[in-house]
């Protein structure tokens, strides 16, 4: 599964993650008499099923969990990734394509805020380089944030990627009949896509202005145990609520 | 942005509206770094750039990522950069961003005089792999041929390298050395210190190797599991080895050459318990197996005296320079058979140096039958027909020469130059000296004909090559011809679209005049107005 080098802008891409690897999100939150699972982690669709079944096993197993759990999470992986699978083969989208990245999220005790561009078109991309990149530039420890950085960019991608299949089958209906109709245009193919024109012109700088800085970069902080602590109180009572 | 207080990096790019310099340093190796310009290890680089695919990715975008990033730095040249910290500065994809920024640190444009990454520093603990065992390119065999007894040192450093495996560091043995001294190895089980002939049982960690009748019986060493053997097969080397032969095998194996000749398949079929490469190497092994094949082909006419002086000749040539020369036979068909005769000899003289190198010079003749090798050699160099007709030539020269004895000096230098000599099996009553000189002279006489052929073909080649320069320079200035035609055409059309203007342009001027006279006063004052207008 070797990503094409350049993508060729013109013809339409057939859908997949937007990155070297060709890797699936999956989140899991099962629970089972009282008893919770959380996990998400990345699955390549090209395994065979029956790894699946002894995925969750050897979960169920390290993690003491009651076998119960055992078909609640082969079920839950296989209906996502037969989710993913269902957009196999269909177009994605045409053109250039650059998405901001919103990170927000809570690994233990880091919180973590950021945002970024990334280039659906840029095959070379790595989310999990990136996470590791931006934990070493910012000396994070937990070895837990690094992972959980890359799984929410790959989980934002296959969003996008999802909405963009979406568009441009809409697009082909509108335009049915048509010949021609090769280039969706980005603002109609994904409302989060940035208008390529303005930022990269001619006469504009790629360079940030100054006051722009701090909306882009990295915000890490340390709770305390009573925040954690309430934090999580507050998580529960929204969650039941 | 704040690039004013920009320098440059490198004294031989100073710009000279900069009147305060100051000095960066960077390494040699990126002085191709300018800031007015993409250098081609740029381009290569960062090729996604230079492409055009997306109005993201230009030319522009690149330098002013590339300058803003190199400017961040030298800020602070003592700070470590990181790309975290550039990356909410710039406007694009953290992908391609991140590429860029890994582009310029590693050619040290940023973080060159920077402490290094704390990391990177707890983590460089000096580790060193010792690499246990023989390495890919070696290979471990047993002893080839019990022909030539081995020299002892080679086998006592042999033992005591294996000896000493578990203690201290060992080097893998060279693989230069085992090319040239491989099958002078013999392995020795480390238990009961026999020979392993054919097959034994190789520990995993190092070259530890046990014989077959040891490991059965399971006396493989303490500290050792049957696990980490592994069974090594010889016997499946003797294809590059050779092997042992019996006087049986030897025997079969010289009937059926008599019997088939050079068809190899034959032979081997024959001598059942050998394969064809085990044949040929054993046949030219032989003392006289070279003339066997020579007389059974038939190649070279010249090499009848070669046959004798070899067959009455026996050279005790160890079995690793035969191997070399079934391997140069293999890969040069064309000249197999001159150098297999060239490095017998070499054989003979220097036994302590294997022919790893073909040497194409053999040593000065000062022997009789050195010599005959080398006219033999030489001449088998060109084609039969050449050497054929060398002899028809050398025969009459011989025969004037039986006239006058007394002119035999003169004739000795007269000879190399009319390219004709050769020594004929039916004059076998000519007096030796007479036959030397005259092999001698069919030698230079082919080897003069060879050149000659050479340096023939060279002239056509080289013609040839003119003759295409030649095309190719005539092609050009054929369609630089037309070329021009075609702009000078172009001129043409547009010199007389031009003159059409021209004409049409005076035309409405006069118009114009004819009717402002026409028209009379009126317009003219608007005229005047607008004169006026533009005046002041």
């Amino acid at each position: 599964m070797k990503a094409p080098a350049t993508a060729s802008w013109r013809a339409p891409l057939k859908f997949r993650m937007p990155t070297t690897e060709n890797l699936v999100p999956i989140r899991l939150d099962i629970e089972v008499d009282g008893q919770r699972y959380k996990d998400s982690f990345t699955w390549n669709p090209y395994d065979p099923d029956s790894e699946v079944v002894m995925f969750a096993k050897r979960t169920v197993k390290d993690l003491k969990l009651a076998p119960s759990f055992i078909p609640q999470i082969v079920q839950s992986i296989q209906s996502q990734l037969a989710d993913f699978r269902s957009y196999e083969g269909q177009d994605m989208y045409a053109g250039d394509k650059i998405v901001p990245i919103k990170l927000d999220l809570r690994v233990n005790h880091t919180v973590i805020r950021d945002q970024f561009l990334w280039d659906l078109n840029n095959f070379e991309s790595d989310p999990e380089e990136f996470a590791r990149t931006l934990c070493e530039d910012l000396g994070i420890e937990d070895p837990e944030v690094g992972p959980a950085i890359a799984f929410a960019i790959r989980e934002q991608l296959y969003e996008i990627a999802i909405q963009n299949v979406n568009a441009a089958r809409e697009n082909r209906i509108s335009k049915k009949g048509r010949r021609g109709a090769e280039y969706f245009p980005p603002s109609k193919a994904g409302s989060a896509a940035l208008d390529l024109m303005k930022l990269f012109s001619f006469r504009s700088s790629v360079v940030r202005k100054r006051k722009e800085w701090d909306y882009y970069k990295p915000a890490v902080d340390l709770l305390s145990n009573e925040d954690l602590y309430a934090l999580e109180a507050k998580e529960e009572w929204l969650r039941n609520a | 942005m704040e690039n004013n207080t920009r320098h440059d990096p490198n004294p031989d790019f100073t710009r000279p509206e900069e009147p305060e310099l100051d000095l960066y340093t960077i390494p040699s190796h990126s002085s191709w770094f300018s800031w007015n310009d993409i250098h081609e290890t740029e381009r290569l680089a960062l090729k996604e750039f230079f492409e055009g695919t997306s109005i993201s990715r230009t030319p522009k975008i690149y330098k002013e990522y590339r300058d803003f990033i190199i400017n961040k730095y030298r800020e602070d040249p003592s700070h470590r950069l990181n790309f975290t910290e550039i990356r909410k500065c710039l406007v694009g994809d953290v992908t391609l961003l991140r590429k860029v920024f890994c582009f310029l640190e590693n050619w040290g444009l940023i973080n060159f005089v920077a402490p290094p990454r704390p990391r990177e520093g707890s983590q460089n603990d000096i580790k060193v792999r010792v690499e246990d065992g023989a390495p890919n390119g070696v290979r471990v065999v047993a002893d080839p041929s019990s022909l030539r007894p081995l020299s002892a040192p080679v086998v006592k450093e042999k033992s005591s390298d294996s000896g000493f495996g578990e203690g201290g560091v060992k080097l893998p043995p060279l693989a230069s050395y085992s090319d040239v001294f491989g099958d002078l190895k013999r392995l020795r089980c480390g238990n009961c210190g026999d020979k392993c002939d054919s097959e034994y049982y190789e520990y995993y960690k190092d070259n530890f190797i046990v014989c077959v009748k040891c490991f059965k019986s399971g006396n493989y060493g303490e500290n050792k599991s049957v696990d980490d053997f592994k069974l090594k097969d010889c016997s499946g080397n003797t294809v590059t080895t050779g092997a042992v032969w019996t006087e049986e095998e030897t025997l079969l194996l010289l009937e059926s050459v008599l019997r088939h000749g050079d068809n190899w398949d034959l032979v081997a079929r024959d001598v059942q318990t050998k394969s064809k490469l085990d044949c040929i190497t054993k046949l030219v092994e032989l003392p006289f197996g070279g003339s066997l094949i020579d007389s059974i082909n038939g190649r070279a006419t010249s090499s009848g005296p070669t046959t004798n002086l070899n067959g009455a000749k026996p050279v005790p040539v160890p079995s690793s320079e035969h191997q070399e020369n079934i391997r140069n036979e293999d890969q040069g068909q064309n000249l197999g058979h001159g150098i297999t005769n060239e490095n017998e000899q070499n054989g003979d003289s220097e036994n302590q140096e294997p022919p790893l190198k073909k040497k194409r010079t053999a040593p000065a003749p000062d022997a009789d039958s050195s010599l005959m090798k080398q006219v033999a050699l030489i001449s088998t160099m060109v084609g039969p027909q050449i050497t054929a007709a060398a002899a028809e030539a050398a025969v009459t020269v011989l025969s004037d020469e039986m006239v006058d004895d007394d002119e035999d000096s003169e004739m000795k230098e007269r000879s190399s130059p009319s390219e004709t000599q050769e020594m004929s099996p039916e004059k076998n009553d000519v007096p030796l000296p007479l036959r030397i000189r005259a092999a001698v002279a069919t030698g230079l006489g082919a080897a003069a004909a060879h050149s000659k052929l050479l340096a023939d073909q060279e002239e056509r080649e080289i013609e040839h090559l003119v003759a295409t320069i030649i095309e190719a320079q005539f092609k050009k200035l054929h369609s630089k011809i037309k070329h021009c035609e075609e702009a000078e055409q172009l001129m043409e059309k547009e010199y007389a679209a031009i003159e059409e203007i021209k004409e049409y342009i005076l035309e409405e001027r006069l118009n114009i005049l004819q009717r402002t006279y026409g028209a009379g006063i009126p317009k003219s004052r608007e005229q005047g107005a607008v004169q006026s207008q533009t005046g002041a």
